[in-house]
């Protein structure tokens, strides 16, 4: 048993935050008050980007690193009495309030410095003002004290420094997790943090009062976390940084820290023991990240470089970087991998304040330098009033970017500064150019197998690794054929592994992990720019000693090896020819686990003996031999090798029959594998291609690695990581029903839950495989995995369920709906429910005591199922019959006619998902929900599909897109790359309609309860959790299988966090995912749902016959299609159908309540102890350990199980909003217009929405356009500015806004220009932030300066004009026209298939910026593309006219020199004569 | 998947080529041609190889068929073949007269949108053309076991059984007392449903895996069972059912009121030419003839009265034309035929003398609540009786099993229903009380498909090899 066993699904180690964030610096390290005041003030502006607990006073935790005040901490130390050397240090420590444990941690602290001669002056109590805090902190309260600590006079700064560290790293080790907590010890900074809302840090701390603290660098940081449970010691800044955002790879990191820990060797750290582990493996992904720097620090790097080294830029796909720093970051990787995700850093050591983003730059992070010499780095701009006069610079930082204050020397260093401080340090670009060789790709390896299986043979490996025809016919071959990975449709309705009675591969208990809400998944298709399957192989070294033996590595594109690759691997010239050969075969009479002891052994003998590749291989089967499955034994060895500090010595390859799709090859790698070859594959292939199945003249290996290739990086991105490097080991995985027998030795560290198979399990399984494979009668299986097959695997949706449950809906007849029940209700166990049983409560009562068929109804919604997945007729059926019952469809994300709003054909659902497909204010605005759809359980961690044959004529008016053009919806909302965001996104559609309930669909992992905290948090009014089993119209097979976990794990472990957190009370909880009955329902309220989402089983009853061919537009049953002769023709559903679904499986409810003895719905919910565990009806089932879904351990009983408050308000009330509203809505209702004005700060989000709500609610998004309301605003707008606006909404910003601007416009037109008496050139300097007009669909944007990274992202319609643009301009845009009249970043117009830019290209680097997939540019010749420039020239005229933009009276004044310098850029699909009749035909 | 997704909407269901009725009543040959490559790959591209594959559900061997649909689609004949071989003994036999139209096809999901696939047409295709390319099972990998099986009845069960056997390295010796195998396949079924040659050519098939077979030997009559017993490592009984059911109404035993059973086997005996003296020759060229009953075999009846050239078939039968159990095709082949139909009529009665039959007395039904097996009653209508006047009668009411009577020396159990009792779950299926004998087929579970005696055989096949430890 290990530790991370909990009894129940708590686990305090999933929890995430996420905040606001920034710093303030002096340029000239001048000290002052005012810094330190400014930074709390700054901070307080922030508090709408942190969470606030019930008491309203209490926060997530904020704080502030301070650069070593010296001459404050002098003055209050002396006034005790302490006698401070010159060289002196102070520490803040958090002890426990209980007087004996408070002084043992004073007492380590003292000791572990003596240790290292340092003395300590004297301990100062922090003065506090408990007042300040909000009870759920006071709670946890620790006692706050200052250390004085001298040191030599003599001694550096720098050494001092050392030396603190390493006592304190030696005192928490022995005071082990104990509540003594040291935030800051060091000469060079002092931390100041806590539990309470950022304007109530100086009354907390009356230090930060006084005058005389005077420091020149301030960090500041404000937290929203998942977790009330509030903790002190997770606040931020840590010792150095701050940090927006989440580590994605941290478990890979974390090991990898541990695994390279020998590496870490300086003169500089003499006792590397102190330094075990080198980060720490519990807490915050952002406090392991603080320890690494430290110790990077400590070894004696600077934070410039080690920051570079720990979250480097995307170099590996940029094209124009510089080939020095390109050497800088190559020679780094091979040491380090990154530690990636969205991360906004903010830190200071006292020497250099910097600010760093991650490569994708999901964090916004804007600056401004005034004329006395400060920098202000912060999540949004206007986070102080400065006087625009003062500007000298505005701007923000794009992906990947740094930018540094050198206090020392008072210098600003730019991104370019540091990057050639950095390149010059070592001649990398030398080492790298001896060092590194590369895999000779030109030989074509056509046969991919040199020496071909004979049939039997093969038929024997085939049989063996449990690979079916299915599976070679539907996954292998369509790889290998497509280059790309199978696309399916519906849902996975097998059961999960441990429960099958197959022979299920281990691969098939290992769900893949992705990012939901507080981190985002990357879209790996449009923005493969900064995805890398760079690996490198080599020997690594001391991290303080780089020298050109650290360049000797072998660089492969891809962990995926052909046989020629592995040839040259293995032969004499990479490493001569030298390597340890594990063959996985063993004695069939050895146990599994014996055999992985021999297996680990055999490979830590050859890494000690020098060998640099260890070569796992099961290539060579024997009779009497078994092999043990590759990815147990590459899990086994990885550990035992970072155990033994062996792991960074050598190099896994692992030759294997068992990985045939990406999941399987992304399983080895992130259990430890540096490269697969996968030569089953390949003989099969060889095989099928020898047999003329496949065109032999494609390279079918080469085709299958492309294939395996986007795999991986789409699983990667899911979690969103970007480097295979960071992947590998990250074990980014959860385990559903494996023992711990396997998961402790093998897959240590990945969460699993509730026990399963074991080792002796898959042993058999191995024999049973072995018997057949010998056999030469045996034929190979026929698979029943993806599709049914008679004596296949179990579906649960079989043809007898199917056609069970359509007779019923048909006839009406209850007693046919009970044959369908009993068929799913007995069926053989398929889930984890149903190894539960019902308890009664008491005895039976009769029907009619329990409440009625029509009070149960309402707890029931479809599940969002978009219009053009569905045809309309299915579509329409569908909200029909809800409507009649009194429930709630779902829109899904494909818009909605408005001919449906106000009817019954209404959906009452309206979603909004990452393609924001015609979402307006006014489809907003008719809407009983509003639902966020975050992820899907079919496919979560990616984007909607739906092919481009599905989109007729209708589908693309509704959806603002072009007929015929598949739509793939991002990976993530554009807007939500983190809980706040989420908490934005919630807030903007309140304003735009305060009536709806919004609610969040999650998908269930490990952590969704904490997720769901969250969003609690963040104000979510409901929450759905799917699980893996749910439907979807088109979804690669790969998603299908792979993702999500069960809805039973995700609902239970939500119910119980929010009961722990005492929220249940403020949000309503759904579940969805494979609900079929009445008995699914009761067990699902049981684990703590109210509320029931239904989507396949609603569809079945229209006519449905889960014919998994919903992507093909050829659903035969006319459900699924867009095909008129279908629709017309073959689809026979009504909403009576399903009308009768729904009223039987209520009225099962009803019955079996009866039995139960429960009269109302409600008791049912959260009722655990009316669940009892059955017995299994195989060996593995009966090994599963369920008792933690039914858990109530740690849980008061008086805690509510359901939800009991109305709505769940936010915090900010938006009161700006609210006196626009008052002030103009006369002018609304009388549609008579006028003008406004308001004075706006960053605090003031979502400006703009609630009138357009206001307007839509009245006049539809277009009722207002002859009568406009004109809001003129000065300042700095929030978050949000003019989102969902309308026609006749006019709002004209003077000053700058933050992210989000024009999110989801309709209609209206957003001016944002800089002030007259502005002090900086508006053409340089960033106006707007981040993601502007997400979604929008229609309207007009001129911004007198840069935007942000994703300028017009799924843009459908809106025009704009701005003065330069981030990243990622235009992605996903399907219409509209955007005009750039400066330079862009890179990646423009991916994904872009509708709609044009006209982008001025100055510097002549466009080429190279934009994405070439699907666009393509062209000069505006004078002769035949007139009209264009007309065009071009009356929109510059529109900007001039409304921003007064002084660059763009000088483009018109100088029109003829730069017309030739615009591109016009369209999609390569798109006619050039046609572009202005489809502009046309948008408006 | 490279075909066309609405290949299903743009090519209609096509059938092979019909022989026009007028024609095909003059002989007895199959009517239906047989597709090219062409026209058998279309069709079968047809197939939306559907999430839930209703068709291989429906089928009683669970044949794989869209996945052998889609190699004919492709062009890869053989493959199809092995594929379709290993879920059935007998498919170019059971695409020939099994009632796709309540199995497969009439599964099939298209059947409700532009037409089934024509599944049963494409099983037909695949074996007669890849045979006749010289494709034939691939027992290279099969080794001898040197186990021995006898096996009582070359039927479809037992076939099938033998196929099974022989895949699995156990040689068997099919026993049957007729001169040719293939049992109701051969005697039973007419020719222009199944033309001979086609078990003839399975024959040669089933020899060339080493099965071998021993015909003209009535097992107890001319070889005891005991040698069986004593020669064979187990011992396979297929002997179908043969017993032929009565009306139990007054007038059965009159002279031209015919039993389908030998009046099938009789016209059998003469178009294989064999000696008649087995199996006289029941000829009812001139006659007008009323079949009695609503299946196959009535079918089959009505079909060779037609082509014996009789003077008038009529089928009469006491359900509705919705609730008979014929074949939806069979019926319409009959009618084009020119059979007439009356539906709800139940015999009461046949008359005539000893001279021969005059007519039957019938009396009208109306169809009743459904019985617990779901079926629904006919009731007789009072007072709306008539007389069919006729000078043959043909009774086609189904056979029921007839055990003989050694079976009790050798401890084989039967039902009541005289069916053989089986083992049909757990390790070893289809063993009787007898553990070194097996049975399957009609004599297991009662007059049925074809197919399903196929499946049995297959089934108790593989009980036999876990039985001898194969």
């Amino acid at each position: 048993m290990t530790e991370r066993r909990v009894k129940n699904l708590l686990d305090p180690d999933l929890h995430k935050d996420s905040c606001g964030f920034g710093l303030i610096a002096n340029l000239d390290d001048l000290p002052s008050h005012w810094v330190v005041a400014t930074a709390i003030d700054a901070l307080a502006r922030l508090t709408h980007r942190g969470a606030v607990a019930a008491d309203g006073k209490t926060g997530d935790g904020c704080g502030l690193l301070i650069k070593f005040p010296e001459s404050f901490l002098r003055n209050v130390g002396e006034e005790l009495g302490f006698t401070l050397n010159t060289r002196f240090a102070a520490g803040t420590v958090f002890l426990s309030r209980d007087k004996a444990r408070g002084d043992a941690g004073r007492k380590a602290i003292s000791k572990a410095l003596g240790q290292f001669g340092l003395h300590v002056a004297g301990w100062r109590e922090v003065p506090v003002d408990p007042s300040a805090c909000g009870a759920q902190a006071l709670a946890t309260m620790p006692r706050i004290e200052q250390v004085f600590v001298n040191g030599r006079d003599t001694m550096p700064r720098g050494a001092f420094n050392r030396k603190l560290f390493l006592a304190r790293r030696r005192a928490e080790k022995r005071l082990g997790d104990s509540d003594t907590y040291v935030a800051s010890l060091s000469s060079a900074t002092i931390s100041y943090k806590g539990m309470v809302m950022p304007a109530a840090l100086p009354d907390f701390y009356p230090d930060l009062r006084d005058p005389r603290m005077e420091s020149s660098v301030c960090v500041f940081h404000q937290r929203f976390s998942t977790n009330t449970l509030p903790e002190w010691k997770l606040a931020q800044p840590f010792r150095f940084l701050a940090h927006n955002g989440e580590i994605n790879t941290i478990r890979g990191n974390r090991n990898w820290a541990t695994a390279r820990a020998k590496n870490f060797v300086s003169d500089k750290l003499d006792d590397i023991s102190d330094l075990d582990p080198i980060v720490s493996l519990t807490g915050s992904d952002s406090s392991s990240l603080d320890n690494m720097l430290e110790v990077l620090r400590a070894g004696g790097m600077d934070v410039l470089q080690a920051m570079r080294i720990l979250i480097p830029p995307a170099w590996q796909t940029v094209d124009n970087i510089d080939p020095d720093v390109r050497a800088f970051y190559e020679f780094w990787d091979g040491q380090q991998e990154p530690w990636d995700g969205p991360a906004g850093i903010v830190l200071t050591d006292g020497h250099y304040a910097v600010c760093c983003l991650d490569r994708n730059g999901l964090r916004p992070a804007r600056y401004v330098i005034t004329g006395d010499r400060h920098l202000t780095v912060a999540s949004e701009v206007g986070v102080y009033d400065y006087d625009e006069r003062d500007v000298v610079e505005k701007g923000r930082l794009g992906p990947g970017e740094m930018l540094a204050v050198d206090l020392v020397n008072g210098t600003m260093l730019d991104n370019d500064d540091i990057h050639d401080i950095l390149k010059s340090r070592a001649p990398y670009k030398k080492w790298l150019k001896r060092g590194v060789r590369y895999l000779d790709s030109l030989l074509i390896d056509s046969r991919m197998a040199a020496e071909p299986f004979d049939a039997e043979t093969l038929a024997s490996y085939q049989k063996m690794f449990n690979l079916s025809r299915e599976e070679l016919r539907e996954v292998v071959a369509v790889i290998a054929k497509a280059e790309a990975e199978p696309v399916g449709s519906m849902g996975d309705d097998t059961p999960m592994a441990v429960l099958s009675q197959k022979i299920r591969s281990p691969f098939d208990y290992f769900r893949q992990q992705f990012a939901q809400v507080t981190n985002p998944p990357i879209d790996s298709l449009r923005e493969q720019i900064v995805m890398s399957l760079q690996t490198n192989i080599g020997g690594e070294s001391n991290l303080f000693e780089i020298g050109p033996h650290h360049a000797e590595q072998v660089i492969i594109n891809s962990p995926v090896l052909s046989q020629a690759k592995l040839r040259q691997l293995l032969g004499p010239d990479m490493f001569g020819g030298n390597h340890t050969f594990v063959d996985l075969n063993v004695d069939e009479n050895l146990g599994l686990e014996e055999a992985l002891g021999q297996i680990c052994a055999q490979v830590e003998k050859g890494v000690r003996d020098g060998n640099l590749i260890v070569m796992l291989s099961d290539r060579y089967l024997e009779k009497g031999k078994l092999p043990v499955h590759a990815l147990l034994a590459t899990g086994a060895v990885h550990h035992h090798l970072v155990n033994t500090g062996l792991r960074c010595d050598c190099n896994i390859i692992v030759e294997t029959g068992v990985a045939r799709d990406a999941h399987q090859i992304a399983c080895l790698i992130g259990y430890g594998a540096t490269l697969v070859y996968p030569y089953l594959v390949y003989q099969s292939l060889h095989d099928i291609a020898q047999r003329g199945n496949i065109d032999k003249q494609q390279q079918l290996g080469r085709s299958y690695r492309r294939g395996i290739r986007k795999g991986l990086f789409k699983i990667m991105s899911k979690m969103g990581i970007s480097a295979i490097s960071s992947y590998r080991g990250a074990q980014l995985f959860e385990i559903v029903g494996l023992g711990d027998d396997v998961v402790d030795r093998c897959f240590k560290g990945t969460t699993s839950r509730i026990q399963g198979t074991n080792f002796d399990d898959l042993w058999y399984d191995q024999k049973q495989l072995a018997q057949a494979a010998w056999e030469p009668r045996e034929t190979i299986d026929q698979g029943g995995l993806y599709k049914y097959v008679h004596g296949g695997e179990y579906h649960c949706y079989n043809p007898d369920v199917i056609a069970t449950l359509q007779k019923a809906v048909r006839t009406g007849e209850y007693a046919d709906y009970e044959e369908y029940a009993k068929l799913v209700n007995q069926r053989p166990v398929a889930t984890l429910r149903d190894l539960m049983k019902l308890k009664p409560a008491g005895d039976p009562i009769p029907l009619d005591e329990v409440e009625p068929v029509e009070s149960i109804l309402p707890r029931f919604d479809s599940a969002g199922m978009s219009l053009g997945a569905l045809s309309p007729e299915a579509h329409e059926a569908l909200a029909i019959a809800m409507n009649r019952l009194g429930a709630r469809s779902n829109s899904g994300e494909g818009g909605e006619d408005p001919a449906r709003y106000g009817t019954e054909r209404m959906s009452k659902i309206k979603q909004v998902a990452s393609g924001r497909f015609g979402v307006t204010a006014e489809y907003l605005i008719n809407a009983e929900v509003i639902q966020i759809k975050i992820a899907q359980g079919a496919k979560p961690g990616e984007g909607g599909q739906l092919p481009g044959h599905k989109v007729n004529e209708m589908i693309a008016t509704l959806r603002y897109a072009k007929p015929g053009v598949g739509l793939i919806s991002p990976p993530p909302h554009h807007d939500i790359y983190s809980i706040e965001d989420l908490a934005q996104l919630i807030f903007d559609l309140k304003q735009v309609n305060p009536e709806a309930l919004v609610s969040v669909k999650l998908v269930a992992e490990p952590g969704v309860g904490t997720i769901a905290a969250g969003v609690v948090k963040a104000y979510a009014d409901l929450i759905t959790i799917s699980g893996y089993d749910g439907g979807t119209g088109a979804s690669p097979l790969s998603s299908v299988k792979y993702a999500g976990s069960p809805w039973e794990l995700g609902l239970s472990e939500t119910h119980q966090v929010l009961r722990a957190q005492d929220m249940r009370h403020q949000v309503r909880l759904q579940t969805d995912g494979g609900l079929k009955t009445g008995l699914d329902v009761i067990k699902a309220a049981m684990l703590g749902a109210e509320s029931f989402g239904f989507g396949t089983g609603p569809m079945v009853a229209l006519g449905c016959k889960y014919l998994r061919i919903c992507h093909l537009n050829n659903c035969a049953t006319g459900v699924a299609t867009q095909n008129n002769v279908l629709r017309s023709e073959y689809f026979i559903g009504l909403p009576e159908m399903v009308v009768n679904f729904f009223r039987f499986i209520a009225e099962e409810v009803r019955r079996r309540m009866a039995e139960l003895g429960v009269a109302k719905f409600e008791d049912l919910i959260g009722r655990t102890d009316m669940l009892e565990l059955k017995e299994g009806e195989t060996v593995r089932q009966s090994r599963l350990d369920l008792s933690p879904i039914l858990s109530t351990d740690g849980l008061a009983k008086d805690t509510p199980q359901f939800c009991t408050d109305p709505k769940n308000e936010p915090f900010d009330k938006g009161e700006l909003a609210e006196e626009i509203v008052e002030t103009c809505l006369p002018a609304i209702e009388g549609k008579t217009g006028g003008r406004f004005g308001f004075e706006i700060r960053n605090f003031n989000r979502s400006i703009g929405a609630r009138l357009a709500g206001e307007i839509a609610r009245r006049h539809g998004n277009h009722g207002m356009a002859d009568a406009p309301l004109d809001i003129l605003l000065r300042g700095t707008a929030g978050q949000s500015f003019g989102a969902w606006t309308v026609a006749g909404l006019n709002l004209t910003l003077e000053g700058d806004a933050n992210d989000y601007v024009g999110k989801g416009m309709n209609g209206g037109r957003i001016v944002i220009r800089p002030p007259e008496d502005a002090g900086y050139i508006a053409r340089d300097t960033a106006i707007i932030g981040n993601t502007c007009l997400y979604g929008a669909t229609g309207g007009e944007l001129y911004a007198a300066g840069r935007a942000g990274e994703r300028f017009a992202v799924r843009n459908s319609g809106a025009n704009a004009v701005i003065e330069g643009a981030g990243d990622h301009c235009c992605e996903y845009m399907t219409g509209g026209v955007v005009v750039v009249l400066g330079k862009t970043g890179v990646n423009f117009g991916a994904g872009m298939t509708g709609g044009f830019a006209y982008v001025l290209d100055v510097e002549r680097d466009f080429v190279d910026l934009y994405n070439h997939q699907l666009i393509d540019i062209h000069r505006i010749n004078p002769e035949t593309m007139e009209a264009h420039l007309h065009h071009l020239r009356e929109l510059i005229l529109t900007h001039v006219e409304q921003t007064a933009s002084v660059w763009g009276d000088a483009i018109l004044e100088d029109y003829r020199s730069f017309a030739p310098k615009f591109w016009l850029v369209k999609p390569k699909a798109a006619e050039l004569g046609s572009l202005f009749a489809s502009l046309s035909q948008a408006a | 998947m490279s075909k066309y997704p609405l290949q299903f909407l743009e090519v209609p269901r096509k059938d092979p080529e019909k022989e026009a009725a007028e024609e095909r009543i003059k002989h007895f040959g199959e009517i239906y041609g047989a597709y090219d490559g062409a026209d058998a790959g279309a069709q079968a591209g047809r197939c939306l190889a559907c999430g839930n594959p209703y068709c291989e559900w429906k089928c009683p061997v669970h044949n794989y068929i869209p996945n052998w649909l889609a190699l004919v689609e492709e062009g890869k004949l053989f493959e199809a073949a092995d594929l379709s071989h290993q879920t059935n003994s007998l498919p170019e036999i059971c695409g020939r007269v099994c009632p796709q139209d309540r199995l497969c096809e009439g599964a099939c999901t298209l059947e409700d949108a532009n037409g089934a696939v024509t599944i049963g047409s494409i099983e037909k295709y695949i074996t007669d053309t890849a045979v006749a390319q010289g494709w034939r099972p691939d027992m290279s990998n099969v080794s001898d076991t040197g186990k021995r099986v006898g096996i009582v009845g070359a039927g479809p069960a037992g076939l099938a059984a033998a196929d099974v056997l022989a895949r699995n390295g156990i040689r068997s010796v099919v026993f049957d007392a007729y001169p040719e195998i293939g049992g109701l396949l051969t005697y039973g079924i007419p020719p222009f449903k199944l033309e001979k040659h086609i078990v003839r050519t399975r024959r040669e098939i089933l020899e060339g895996m080493g099965v071998q077979f021993v015909l003209n030997t009535r097992i107890g009559d001319d070889k005891p069972f005991e040698e069986l017993l004593d020669e064979y490592d187990a011992v396979f009984l297929g002997m179908g059912t043969y017993e032929y059911v009565r009306g139990g109404f007054p007038g059965e035993g009159l002279p031209g009121v015919v039993d389908a059973l030998p009046y099938l086997v009789g016209n059998a005996y003469r178009e294989l030419g064999h000696d008649e003296s087995d199996a006289p020759y029941i000829d009812l060229q001139g006659k007008h003839v009323v079949v009695l009953g609503g299946g196959d075999t009535g079918m089959d009846c009505n079909r060779t009265a037609i082509r014996q050239g009789a003077a008038s078939v009529t089928c009469a039968y006491r359900r509705d034309e919705e609730n008979m159990p014929g074949s939806r095709r069979e019926v319409a082949n009959s009618k084009e035929e020119g059979v007439t139909f009356l539906f709800n009529r139940q015999p009461l009665e046949i008359l005539g003398n000893e001279t021969g039959v005059t007519g039957v007395r019938v009396i009208e039904t109306k169809m009743g609540a459904p019985a617990p097996d779901g079926r629904r009653r006919p009731e007789p209508i009072e007072g709306s009786e008539t007389i069919l006047a006729a000078d043959a009668v043909v009774i086609a009411f189904g056979f029921r099993p007839d055990p003989p009577e050694w079976f009790g020396d050798f401890g084989i159990d039967t039902l009541d229903s005289g069916r053989v009792l089986v083992r049909s779950m757990g390790a070893i299926p289809y063993q009787t009380s007898n553990p070194k004998v097996f049975a399957g087929g009609d004599m297991v579970r009662g007059s049925d498909l074809v197919v399903t005696a196929v499946h049995e055989g297959r089934e108790a096949a593989k009980g036999i090899a876990r039985f001898l430890g194969v």
